[in-house]
């Protein structure tokens, strides 16, 4: 690692960017664009959520508080929890632990830094990984492993019988650093008494660790109030899948990732709830419109990511998908899994139900939402097994109307790699095209953004998915 | 007598299979110790622990898996996609790691391209990543579900008497190994690492009665013999699988012998016994699943730690090399750590990442082995 780089702390940077940034649209639109001159290095990430208007500053001042809330749980006494981005954060909330998400990090530093996180990625190697290990996590865990962010107190994943390469970086974080550590492990099957019990216990036993690394118990009435707000949360997610199903989607693509990150990190809070509530607005504006979500308000084409997005500078993929008029449906990590989404309907063993009536069922419904967070229901078992991940692909591109699935991923990703191209003749069968790119969504050292974006203009041309999309039905 | 075990560990349908098959038996493949084998033989299975030796391209395991994806189990398909594997009734596959549990899926679509490279029993095996009474609880059901499907698929019944007895012979190689370990670690070592490896892989490739007896014989040899050490430096071998004697070897021709392992084709697959006495399933289930050896099982490393440090100060051993097949990034990160922690406390360690199969980067690997005896010399 640079010395430089250690000079500066990563969890301190990352808020005080967020901070600045959250705050530039509070002014007028004239100060706004003149300030972007004067942030030569922030300009376009800046402005790819911010042209977003409301959602988009409400989206920054949400991350900017979560960040706000990680980088000073220590000061403020508050216990901290490095967390997957797959651990529903409501039970952690109830206990009023700061859960810092790691691959959220990742993400951040990512996105908002020109040069990424390389430095950290290779520092992790420095210390033990290896090259290979999933960059979703080394990304952000270099700083945390050189002390140049929060300390955490103890870990908490659940990617265990999901993905290996996510819990081994906890794992390893867990003895490198010698904090306690507790994992959700999860069996290969999603449905049925037998996998309900398990993860019903596994997620009390969550509970008892939680309990003793706080040295607190459970607040029932603090519990009550987070669930409450999980219920509205999911009703308005809900409600944007089912604009998605529109032609042209009045979906933006960048609410793509501003929906999950903002759950990820947030998930339970009444931030969250305000952001989706004014994302909500802004999309049946555009509906009422019956217009595309994209900046030019048309649709080319409709794309859906079977897997993850791609994150590096300056949110640059969504910005080009926006440019290009191609709607994004969705991603394994919008797809919660809440018993009325649509794309649930008639699997409804697959989804889970809020239930606020007392202790135990609030506890029986968190865990059941924990166990259908995106990537731990649908890649745990084989992924043409029923509930898993191919009919889940299958099932979003019908409901949404897919134009193709496209396949982003990490070099890490030893999970969906071993079945990915299974996956894509199976789509291809069915009539969906599917490109399958070989990229690194956190490190474009491995594929330059340029390569991607030259191949998914030639996956588009050749297979004629714009000639053939639905740009007949644009507004 | 070692080398017909060697015959055996060098051949993937070894005369033992070919003797069992004439005979009328069935074998059932698996790839990962935390397969109860007990299981198979107790329905008068022969269980056969996969393996990728011989392989000359991964042409079939790179159609199906993807680019970053460990060799072992593209090795395994491969020589499946080959028919290499025709011998096999039955292949269990285990979500040992990510790589491995992937290899169902391969198999079962390769088996739809290339007809009868599928075995007719084909079972999903789902072991948990920690050691709970519900984990074990979810283990038990796991046994009891493979059970029902070998003997509705064999027609064949299991009984706990069978069971019991399957035990006790499982048992009895172990202690043997057990046995072998403690001549090893002798200040004079009568047996190189390569020829030890080559005993425990036949273990997993013939009927164990068979084994038993031999390895007892073997053992009995190897303990009047006379010393090899010669000056050599004593090392000990931990990470990912290996079962390539030839790799051991290398190590070896640089003027060492590998002593002890941590290795799952090696010491982890017989440290620990089996209860006896207890009821067959919870006791199999307890064995199987209680052993942490393995970076599967997250958040064990201080058990895993533990366990290389008893060995390495028993072998008294002179440096450690952790290797690791790439991509395996459970070995391969956790190696990282191991070394830390073992290099703070005085104890030579050297990380090497390799690849799976025919060793094809033996003047890379015998330059770095040959840079840690220097180190350690």
């Amino acid at each position: 690692m640079n010395r430089e780089t250690t000079e500066y702390n990563y969890a301190w940077m990352i808020w005080s960017i967020l901070d600045h940034a959250a705050k530039t649209y509070d002014g007028s639109p004239k100060e706004y664009r003149d300030l972007l001159d004067l942030v030569p290095h922030f300009d376009s990430v800046l402005d790819v959520f911010l042209k977003q208007g409301e959602p988009g500053r409400l989206f920054l001042k949400l991350i900017a508080e979560y960040t706000e809330n990680c980088l000073h749980a220590l000061q403020r006494g508050k216990k901290t929890c490095l967390t997957s981005f797959s651990v529903a954060t409501p039970i952690l909330y109830a206990f009023d632990i700061v859960p810092v998400c790691l691959e959220a990090y990742t993400v951040l530093g990512t996105i908002v830094f020109k040069r990424g996180t390389s430095q950290f990625l290779d520092h992790c190697c420095e210390l033990g990984f290896t090259e290979t290990s999933c960059s979703a996590q080394r990304g952000a865990l270099g700083a945390f492993l050189a002390n140049l962010a929060v300390r955490p107190d103890f870990i908490v994943c659940d990617s265990p019988g999901v993905c290996d390469s996510n819990a081994n970086s906890f794992a390893f974080a867990s003895a490198y650093l010698d904090i306690p550590f507790y994992q959700l492990n999860y069996p290969s099957t999603l449905t049925g008494k037998r996998a309900e019990t398990y993860h019903r216990q596994d997620f009390r036993n969550m509970i008892g660790f939680l309990e003793e690394q706080t040295g607190t118990t459970l607040d029932q009435d603090r519990l009550a109030e987070i669930v409450c707000e999980t219920k509205r949360q999911d009703e308005l997610i809900c409600e944007l899948t089912e604009y998605n199903r529109l032609i042209p989607t009045p979906v933006p693509a960048l609410y793509d990732l501003m929906v999950y990150g903002a759950k990820t990190m947030m998930n339970g809070t009444k931030q969250l709830t305000e952001l989706l509530e004014v994302m909500v607005k802004k999309v049946r504006d555009n509906a009422i419109s019956a217009i595309a979500g994209s900046t030019s308000t048309r649709e080319k084409a409709r794309a859906l990511l079977c897997y993850i997005g791609h994150y590096t500078t300056d949110a640059r993929f969504w910005n080009w998908m926006d440019k290009n008029d191609i709607s994004i449906l969705g991603s394994i990590l919008c797809t919660f899994w809440q018993d009325s989404a649509s794309y649930a309907e008639g699997r409804s063993d697959e989804g889970y139900h809020i239930k606020d009536t007392d202790l135990d069922a609030m506890i029986d419904s968190l865990a059941d939402q924990m166990s259908r967070m995106p990537m731990i229901k649908s890649i745990r078992g084989p992924y043409d097994a029923p509930n898993m991940w191919l009919e889940d692909s299958i099932g979003m591109a019908r409901l949404l109307h897919a134009d193709f699935i496209a396949y982003f991923s990490t070099v890490g990703c030893r999970n969906t790699w071993g079945s990915v191209k299974l996956l894509s003749r199976d789509l291809e069968a069915q009539g969906i095209p599917s490109l399958l790119l070989f990229v690194d969504a956190f490190d474009d050292r491995v594929a330059s953004w340029e390569s991607i974006t030259g191949r998914m203009e030639e996956f588009i041309h050749v297979r004629g998915i714009t000639k053939h999309s639905h740009t007949r039905y644009t507004a | 007598m070692i080398s017909a075990m060697k015959e055996i560990a060098g051949t993937l349908n070894n005369t033992h299979v070919q003797d069992w098959k004439k005979n009328g038996g069935h074998v059932i493949g698996y790839p990962c110790t935390y397969v109860p084998e007990e299981i198979m033989h107790a329905a008068k299975i022969l269980p056969f622990r996969l393996r990728g030796i011989g392989t000359k391209n991964l042409s079939i395991g790179d159609t199906y898996f993807g680019p970053v994806i460990c060799s072992f189990p593209k090795c395994v398909l491969q020589l499946a996609g080959e028919s290499g594997y025709s011998f096999l009734d039955g292949a269990i596959m285990v979500n040992g790691c990510d790589s491995m549990r992937r290899l169902d899926e391969c198999w079962r679509k390769a088996g739809e391209d290339y007809p009868g490279t599928l075995p007719g029993f084909f079972h999903y095996f789902g072991v948990p990543h920690k050691v709970t009474d519900y984990s074990l609880a979810w283990f038990i059901d796991e046994i009891k579900g493979l059970i029902i499907h070998i003997e509705d698929h064999f027609q064949i019944e299991i009984t706990k008497e069978s069971l019991h007895k399957s035990i006790r012979l499982f048992n009895e190689s172990r202690k043997l190994l057990q046995r072998l370990d403690e001549i090893r670690i002798r200040e004079t070592v009568p047996i190189t690492g390569e020829d030890a490896l080559c005993l425990v892989i036949a273990g997993f490739a013939m009927p164990r009665e068979a084994y038993n007896k031999a390895l007892k014989e073997i053992i009995d040899e190897i303990d009047k013999s006379q010393d090899i050490m010669d000056g050599k430096k004593r090392l000990m071998l931990a990470g990912s699988v290996n079962d390539d004697p030839d790799f051991v070897r290398l190590i070896e021709e640089s003027g060492a012998v590998v002593v002890t392992d941590a290795l799952c084709y090696g010491s982890k697959s017989y440290v620990d016994l089996t209860d006896e006495d207890e009821e067959p399933i919870a006791s199999l289930a307890r064995r199987y699943l209680s052993h942490s050896f393995c970076p599967r099982m997250f958040g064990c490393y201080k058990q895993r730690l533990g366990y290389i440090r008893q060995r390495i100060e028993k072998a008294r051993v002179d440096g450690v090399i952790l290797q690791n097949i790439r991509f395996c990034d459970l070995h391969g990160s956790e190696n990282g750590i191991f070394e830390r922690d073992l290099e703070a406390q005085g104890i030579p360690c050297m990380r090497m990442e390799r690849e799976y199969g025919p060793l094809v980067e033996t003047g890379r690997i015998r330059m770095r082995i040959d840079a840690f005896m220097e180190r350690i010399g």
